[in-house]
């Protein structure tokens, strides 16, 4: 069989499996064992164990379950509604400052903890109310969180990202670099929308009867600003090309442990029980699509479908603005149904050598495939923090939330519009921090 | 019967513990590595492989408990969208696919534990390990989900879980209707 119409047999057999509801990781494993089996007979899964245990046997993949112990760790203490406090302390005053602490504080705690559902849920459950209270359509309110949420898989440290480093094999640090201007360009483009959107619909920013004594602005920063510090010294670390992400992430995720113990006395064990209990859960989910994925990219690229998909988009000779096009409608599509991790390992070993092929930087493109990955978040039927969201505030209906969102998935599709025509607002961080490649 | 299941799950939760215990165990041995190198200026020899292989075992002896848990991610799609009699059909097709890939792995890990036990594998570097201590989850991982997802065919086939663990009043099945 040649291996186009193998590797479509692969891809409709593997689309069958995830729809039947089974884990994402085991659909995956399942394809790969059945068309071993198809091509090579039985005999061809004496590997699958070796292979299996090759693709998790690697060092840089330590990141992820530290970084989600990092993040599980901020997450079960106050420091998601400190840091909004913070936000509203400081910024009550600026026009739209509830908009922008809102968004800010999203950006800020998604950096932290890199889970969206996480900081929707903390930013939400403050933000959502006092934004309604002050008069805010509840479309914007939900959709400026949801939206707010995404942020937490582009700005640094973010888990796809390392996904994506390691499928690909490139430098997890100047994907972190080269996430964060997109990361603040999206920023502008979500609170210039919202702000545009509260002034039409009539909304009075200032806020009478509200006021925070300077002594209070101070107040809360001995409780938000450890943590930044910490971020901030864990990126710096790698920058400063003196520790890998595994131990940087790995130090970040015990300092973190600690500044909970100590910051929001959460030392009982119950309570230390449940961040690596959430943080296991997170860990092992997405450890075991990662390894299982590995066993479904070497089925095929042992078939030669990897190959073959490859040789057959080069010879179509597409210009390489129309082969984007494509494959940001592929990757948008992917994402409307399947998690971000799932997406990056199924179709970056098939996908990055046709866009190096093509001329395209696989730095950029990391960050162009984690924006489309972005919008699955927010778009149905998977948008995993559309239902965080309906859990926060569960008197609005869903319709109002998505009414909401939908204008800051166009916002992402504008940045992603922009980050195409302007490759730099990617690359230059990377550039500047660590040096041309 | 329900002590067969109480006993799986007995046995899946305490594999739970033991992943959750590794990976409290992997950040302090990160720790530990990093303050050797960088405190101490002392070459590390152990620590790299050892969480490696410790967040490996982490991840199969924590599968099933997730399982259990139902922290695997799927796609709800279909599921939701079916009546209650084929989403019943479905989810037999889906545990019972599951189950038969883990069973197959859990033939093919204990096949290659095997294998590094009676040949005496190590690993080529310093500390040099023997690797069938490293493989030994695999096997355990695989066996237990095979078996977790037994007891998930079981307790739906007897009526005691709803397919796919979905009760009607989920938020999910409200989008996938407003969209649809």
């Amino acid at each position: 069989m040649s291996p186009m119409i193998l590797g479509a047999l692969a891809a409709l057999v593997l689309i069958l499996l995830l729809f039947s509801g089974m884990p994402v990781a085991f659909a995956l494993g399942m394809t790969a064992v059945i068309f071993l089996i198809l091509e090579d007979g039985i005999g061809s899964l004496d590997v699958v164990a070796e292979t299996l245990f090759a693709s998790l046997d690697e060092f840089a993949l330590l990141s992820i379950p530290m970084f989600l112990v990092m993040g599980s760790a901020i997450a079960s203490s106050r420091a998601g509604s400190d840091l909004y406090e913070a936000l509203d302390r400081w910024l009550y005053k600026v026009p739209g400052g509830l908009l922008i602490s809102n968004i800010g504080a999203c950006g800020l705690f998604a950096a932290l903890t890199g889970s969206s559902p996480a900081t929707c849920a903390a930013i939400g459950k403050m933000g959502i109310p006092e934004m309604r209270k002050r008069g805010y359509p509840a479309s914007l309110a939900t959709g400026a969180i949801a939206a707010g949420g995404t942020l937490g898989i582009l700005i640094p440290p973010s888990i796809t990202m390392i996904v994506y480093g390691i499928a690909t094999e490139t430098s997890i640090g100047r994907l972190f670099a080269a996430g964060v201007m997109p990361g603040l360009m999206l920023v502008t483009l979500f609170i210039a929308w919202s702000i545009y959107k509260a002034k039409a619909s009539g909304l009075d920013f200032n806020q009478p009867g509200k006021h925070f004594t300077f002594k209070q602005k101070i107040e809360i920063l001995p409780k938000v600003l450890p943590f930044l510090a910490i971020i901030i010294l864990v990126l710096g670390a790698l920058y400063g090309g003196v520790a890998t992400p595994s131990e940087a992430s790995g130090v970040g995720a015990l300092i973190c442990i600690l500044l909970v113990m100590i910051i929001y006395k959460v030392w009982q064990p119950a309570k230390l029980w449940d961040i690596f209990s959430s943080a296991t859960r997170e860990s092992v989910m997405l450890m075991m699509i990662i390894g299982m994925a590995g066993l479904f990219s070497y089925m095929m690229s042992s078939l030669y479908i990897t190959q073959g998909i490859a040789e057959y988009i080069a010879a179509q000779d597409l210009s390489p603005w129309v082969l984007m096009l494509y494959i940001n409608v592929f990757l948008l599509v992917s994402g409307f149904f399947l998690p971000p991790v799932a997406v990056i390992l199924m179709t970056s070993p098939t996908l990055v050598p046709i866009i190096l092929n093509a001329g395209f930087d696989p730095i950029w493109f990391g960050v162009m495939l984690t924006l489309n990955m972005e919008i699955g978040l927010i778009t149905p039927p998977v948008g995993l923090n559309l239902y965080v969201i309906k859990g926060i505030v569960p008197d609005v209906e869903l319709k109002t939330v998505l009414q909401g969102a939908f204008p800051f998935m166009i916002c992402m599709l504008i940045a992603i519009a922009l980050l195409i025509i302007f490759p730099q607002i990617a690359l230059w961080l990377p550039e500047v921090l660590m040096g041309p490649v | 019967m329900n002590l067969f299941i109480r006993l799986v799950e007995i046995f899946s939760k305490l594999l739970g513990y033991i992943a959750a215990f590794f990976l409290m165990l992997g950040v302090l041995v990160v720790c530990h590595m990093v303050f050797t190198r960088f405190v101490l200026n002392a070459p590390t020899s152990w620590q790299t492989e050892f969480v490696t292989y410790i967040l490996l075992a982490s991840t199969f002896l924590g599968a099933p408990w997730v399982l259990l848990t139902r922290g695997h991610v799927n796609v709800e799609l279909l599921p939701l969208m079916l009546k209650a009699r084929s989403r019943f059909v479905l989810c037999i097709f889906a545990y019972s696919s599951s189950a038969l890939l883990c069973f197959i792995l859990s033939f093919y890990s204990i096949e290659f534990w095997y294998e590094a036990w009676d040949a005496g594998w190590s690993s080529d570097t310093m500390w040099g390990p023997k690797l069938w201590k490293a493989y030994l989850a695999m096997p355990i991982g695989f066996f237990a989900i095979s078996l977790q997802y037994l007891v998930e065919l079981i307790c739906l086939v007897t009526g005691r879980t709803p397919p796919f663990g979905i009760t009607d009043t989920k938020p999910n099945q409200e989008i996938v209707e407003q969209v649809l």
